[in-house]
């Protein structure tokens, strides 16, 4: 019935061989994906990317005045076209794209940044998240602790012996099991 | 924020004197929803009345961009520095933009008004072509300077976010009021008319 | 013409009004026969907003102009197929379609529970023709569909050029109705039975389909709008983090949550006010949605109609909060939980962390979506919170929900021995990690792409080989072969099929989002006739420009050709489209899809007679995959809808099945 029992009868009955084998290829796996993972990871970004790539990455930090919804890098709209000219151009007159970026804050306002800047209350954008996601595992930590022990006892009543008979709770959620997914008649 | 705030609360507190606690644990949570409620209707309310296209500009009161830029016959050029010291309108239009005929007559008056006063009015044509810019300009009788603006380099610097656009800018070189929509008369010469120097307005 | 649809309206209005009132006083007063009443009043409110439909139909396919809504948004020059969608491409029009989509739910309902009527199908008809009472008076007072004008115009205005730019638009706002009206439904009878006080999940299992159905449509939708904004708007992407694609996009995050903690309430008793929490949210969502978009609070395409209805909504929405989350608060005392934990390593932590990672996203969309109204009221200061902000905040999630799409399949439900999660899960980490491993020697040099290609492997594998394994148990169970035994299986338990294809269909669209955000390529040239740029590995040649005069607009076609290591490979034609009513000319892109990679093309400017052109060209690798990925992904949303045999099982199954039934 319970995925458990059936668990230490079936496993006992395998061969032992197959388990190891398994536990063998899932090591070499998690082994082979941190590597490979670490391997990318050393490489870092391409140097130096082309001159349409700079730009690029400067424009896809602003938005587009006209569009208000695109970035500057991918708005069609002819303004948004002549804004990457001017990046192009200061980009080539030995300007840092800090201070390209800046710029566009001077003439437009702090609203032409796509990302809101990571100080003051705009912070909040950054770490409320954050916080709540915390807040949420703590919860539901707290929350699964609570029922895994009121699910101690018949749990360990269950482990010691392979074919006990089922508790009423088992009973009830065998019943619902068995229930749930069928649609109620109409 | 859609879910209350206590929404996780595991139900399972049927413990004997917990009824007390219980009504009033229901309390503080209908008390949460209300305020919570509450907040996020205040803050729409607040977006209900505002404009969501209305931008407005960073550089009043900041030093007007320099530009030097030609008219659109090519036949001369105007800067910035060489209109200090006079009010000095500067309106960004297109030919093809709908809402720049709506407020031409509106432009118009106002030059007509203004002109012998130390007032300059230039119009610089946006994202436009010259065949058409020039015909426009003669369909409209637009009788102010009209510059090109190659690489809308001018357009970026003055924090154009679209047409049409007028700027008004002081003797002092200062931009004293900025239009991001089509200018009404009233609204423009009141602007003009603070900026000029006679008004300490 | 329009006072036959104002009629039509205000009669509909009249019978919800009595619908509301007449479930209200059955329930109250136990009186069935008025229940009865209010549950057939349903089809006749159909069938008269049907009718307001079809009249508003009517004028604008006979030009009749006198209708306000039919000059604004109709010409005599626009075709006849985008007369049709003018219906939805206005706000009054769209109110009218809204109320139909909900009429016809309203009336789905009423025929699905003809027969031994739940108790709470009172409460949930009342529900539902209040939210329909509400949508009427929009169209009957603040928007005015069949207002009239005091002089005809001799022609209309014509659509927004936008939205007469592409069938697509036939589709993606219609399905996307479906999806959103859809959680009235569910809503409904979750308030029916907390008003009830019933503590028994009935509620869940009897509206299953109509959620089900309702994310289908959802899901459809925002595939469907991804692939217009690809398709039409020109700029190489499908997804620009837009309020108004945020707000629809909350809704599907909630209610796949809703899909999965359902489970845990209907095998194991748990998460009771969890789960009306998530449904009333999911529902609140869509409102808050189309508020967003109709109440015009936040800048986003600016096509959109300014519209009068934002006060109402606000007060609908607040209503909706208020009422639903407060009704919970008060009522969730009543719902204790009769489950409990056998194991941390089980499914149930899985749908757990699910349910956690879905939230964290949802908040993280909506939070993003308000933050710069916020800042506004609170400093008068604007910011913009765009595209590079949820990618950040978001991407570590969807990684985390990719894992868990992985993960959860292979636990079982209550606990799991290490071993047994060891053996399952062996297979699928090798594939992940072969991927990795591939990816790293190809060198690749970003992070977080490798990461989202390997779990996507991994969650590939894991799931078609539950498929798998599900449909061969079934096929020794019944002596068949496996292919044969897919019916059977499917009818066995749609529900565990279909998610697992869901997840698979899933694990498609993420690597095709992940493809095409992190390894496109772009250029933006300007090009005389006759000449020609390389890029990517393509020389790209424009031939030159024609122009076309088409009844509701003129056409400016560039043509580039494409040869691919000097072997022709097509040819590209992008256009300019100039509207009449439009100072801007809208573009066309002009894609040459490929499995592995789109050749993307749009023009930006065409100078006079075409003698340069200007041109973006972009190399979206595996975008193709994200509508197939899209696709599958209804597909397992039907076959988890797959009318279930469960109740005849056979009288022993082997083992291996009675596994699975468990796992399922």
């Amino acid at each position: 019935m319970s995925e458990a029992a059936n668990a230490t009868t079936a496993g006992a009955v395998r061969r032992p061989l197959a388990a190891s084998i398994a536990a063998l290829a899932l090591a070499v796996a998690l082994a082979a994906a941190a590597v490979s993972l670490a391997v990318v990871a050393a490489r870092g970004p391409a140097p130096e990317p082309a001159m349409q790539a700079r730009v690029r990455a400067i424009a896809a930090t602003l938005r587009c005045p006209v569009c208000q919804d695109l970035s500057v890098a991918d708005s069609p709209s002819p303004l948004a076209r002549q804004m990457r000219g001017v990046i192009a151009a200061d980009l080539a007159a030995g300007m840092s794209p800090q201070v390209i970026r800046d710029r566009f804050v001077a003439q437009y306002g702090e609203w032409i940044l796509l990302v809101p800047p990571r100080r003051g209350i705009d912070l909040v954008a950054w770490i409320l998240p954050i916080v709540l996601l915390a807040a949420g595992i703590a919860v539901a930590v707290g929350a699964v602790r609570r029922w895994t022990r009121a699910a101690g006892p018949s749990a360990a009543a269950r482990a010691s012996g392979a074919d006990d008979p089922l508790t009423a709770a088992d009973r009830r959620l065998l019943d619902r099991a068995l229930a749930s997914s069928s649609e109620e008649p109409e | 924020m859609g879910i209350g705030p206590r929404g996780w609360r595991h139900p399972s507190v049927m413990d004997p004197e917990g009824a007390a606690r219980r009504r009033r644990g229901r309390w503080m949570l209908l008390g949460g929803v209300v305020a919570t409620v509450g907040l996020l209707t205040a803050l729409f309310a607040f977006g209900l009345d505002r404009d969501p296209t209305a931008i407005g500009s960073v550089l009043v009161g900041r030093p007007a961009p320099e530009f030097t830029l030609q008219t659109l016959d090519g036949s001369h050029t105007m800067s910035m520095a060489s209109m200090r010291g006079q009010v000095v309108v500067v309106n960004f239009w297109s030919s093809w933009c709908a809402e720049c005929r709506v407020e031409q007559p509106a432009l118009s008056e106002a030059w007509s008004r203004f002109r012998d006063q130390g007032v300059v009015f230039v119009g610089i044509a946006f994202e436009d072509q010259i065949g058409p810019a020039t015909r426009f300009a003669s369909a409209y009788g637009l009788r102010w300077p009209l510059l090109a603006d190659p690489g809308s380099r001018t357009a970026v610097a003055f924090g154009l976010s679209g047409v049409p656009e007028t700027y008004v800018i002081g003797p002092d070189g200062t931009i004293a009021m900025a239009f991001k929509r089509a200018v009404t008369y009233a609204d423009l010469s009141r602007a003009i008319t603070r900026a000029l120097p006679g008004s300490a307005a | 013409m329009d006072r036959l649809g104002t009629f039509a309206l205000a009669l509909s209005l009249a019978l919800s009004a009595y619908g509301l009132v007449a479930a209200v006083v059955g329930a109250r007063r136990d009186r069935p026969v008025l229940v009865q009443s209010a549950r057939t009043t349903a089809y006749a409110l159909f069938v008269l907003v049907l009718a307001a439909n079809l009249v508003m139909i009517a004028a604008i396919l006979a030009n009749d102009f006198a209708i306000r809504y039919v000059a604004e948004n109709s010409s005599r020059e626009t075709p006849t197929f985008f007369k049709v969608l003018s219906l939805w491409s206005a706000d009054e029009g769209s109110l009218l379609l809204w109320n139909l989509v909900l009429s016809g739910y309203l009336a789905a309902v009423a025929f699905r529970f003809r027969r031994r009527p739940p108790e709470t199908l009172p409460w949930a008809l009342a529900v539902m023709y209040g939210v329909q009472a509400f949508y009427l008076i929009l169209v009957m007072g603040p928007t005015r569909p069949f207002a009239t004008l005091a002089v005809a115009p001799p022609d209309g205005r014509g659509p927004l050029p936008l939205l007469q730019n592409h069938p697509l638009m036939a589709a993606h706002p219609p399905f996307l109705y479906l999806g959103f009206i859809g959680f009235t439904v569910p809503f409904a009878f979750a308030i029916a039975s907390l008003i009830v006080g019933s503590s028994s999940d009935r509620w869940i299992r009897i509206t299953r389909r109509f959620t089900l159905a309702a994310w289908i449509f959802l899901t459809v939708g925002l595939v469907l709008g991804a692939l217009w904004s690809y398709g039409v708007l020109g700029w190489g992407g499908y997804w620009a983090w837009d309020p108004v694609e945020n707000v629809a996009l909350l809704p599907w995050l909630m209610a796949t949550a809703f899909l999965h903690s359902v489970m845990l309430q209907e095998r194991r008793g748990m998460l009771k006010v969890w789960n009306l929490a998530m449904i009333i949210g999911a529902f609140a969502l869509t409102t808050f949605g189309t508020f967003l978009t109709r109440g015009s609070i936040l800048s986003s395409v600016h096509t959109f109609a300014q519209s009068t209805v934002g006060p109402l909504y606000l007060g609908f929405l607040a209503l909706v909060l208020l009422g639903g989350f407060g009704l919970l608060a008060v009522r969730s005392w009543r719902l204790s939980s009769e489950g409990r934990f056998d194991g941390v390593l089980s499914r149930e932590t899985a749908f757990l962390a699910n349910n956690l990672a879905l939230l964290a996203l949802t908040f993280t969309v909506l939070l993003g979506t308000i933050f710069p109204l916020a800042v506004q009221a609170l400093t008068n200061r604007q910011v913009t919170v765009g595209g590079p902000y949820f990618v950040q905040t978001t991407a570590p999630v969807f990684l985390l929900l990719l894992f868990l799409m992985g993960v959860g399949p292979l636990l079982p439900w209550r606990r799991a021995s290490g071993e047994q999660v060891r053996r399952r899960v062996a297979i699928p980490a090798t594939a992940g990690a072969v991927t990795l491993a591939v990816l790293a020697i190809l060198g690749v040099r970003d992070v977080s792409a490798v990461l989202a290609f390997g779990l996507a492997a991994f969650v590939i594998v894991a799931n078609a080989g539950e498929i798998v394994r599900g449909v061969r148990a079934v096929g020794r169970g019944s002596r068949r072969s496996a292919i044969a035994s897919v019916p059977e299986a499917v009818a066995r338990n749609g529900r565990l099929y279909g998610g697992l294809v869901a997840h698979v269909g899933l694990a498609i669209a993420a690597i095709a989002i992940t493809a095409s955000s992190v390894f496109a390529l772009q250029t933006e040239v300007t090009l005389p006739a006759g000449g020609s740029t390389s890029f990517a590995g393509y020389t790209l040649r424009y031939v030159g420009a024609v122009a076309e005069r088409q009844p509701q607009r003129s056409v400016v076609i560039a043509r580039v050709d494409v040869t691919h290591d000097g072997v022709s490979a097509g040819t590209l034609r992008p256009s300019l489209n100039f509207y009449p009513a439009a100072s801007d000319p809208i573009g066309t892109p002009s894609i040459k899809v490929g499995a592995l990679k789109d050749l993307y093309a749009s023009v930006v400017v065409v100078d006079a007679g075409g003698r340069t052109a200007t041109f973006r060209f972009f190399l979206n690798p595996g975008v193709l995959w994200l509508w197939v990925g899209g696709a599958i992904v209804a597909l397992g949303g039907l076959l988890a809808m797959w009318p279930s045999r469960r109740r005849s099982l056979p009288a022993a199954p082997a083992p291996e099945a009675r596994e699975l039934v468990e796992v399922g």
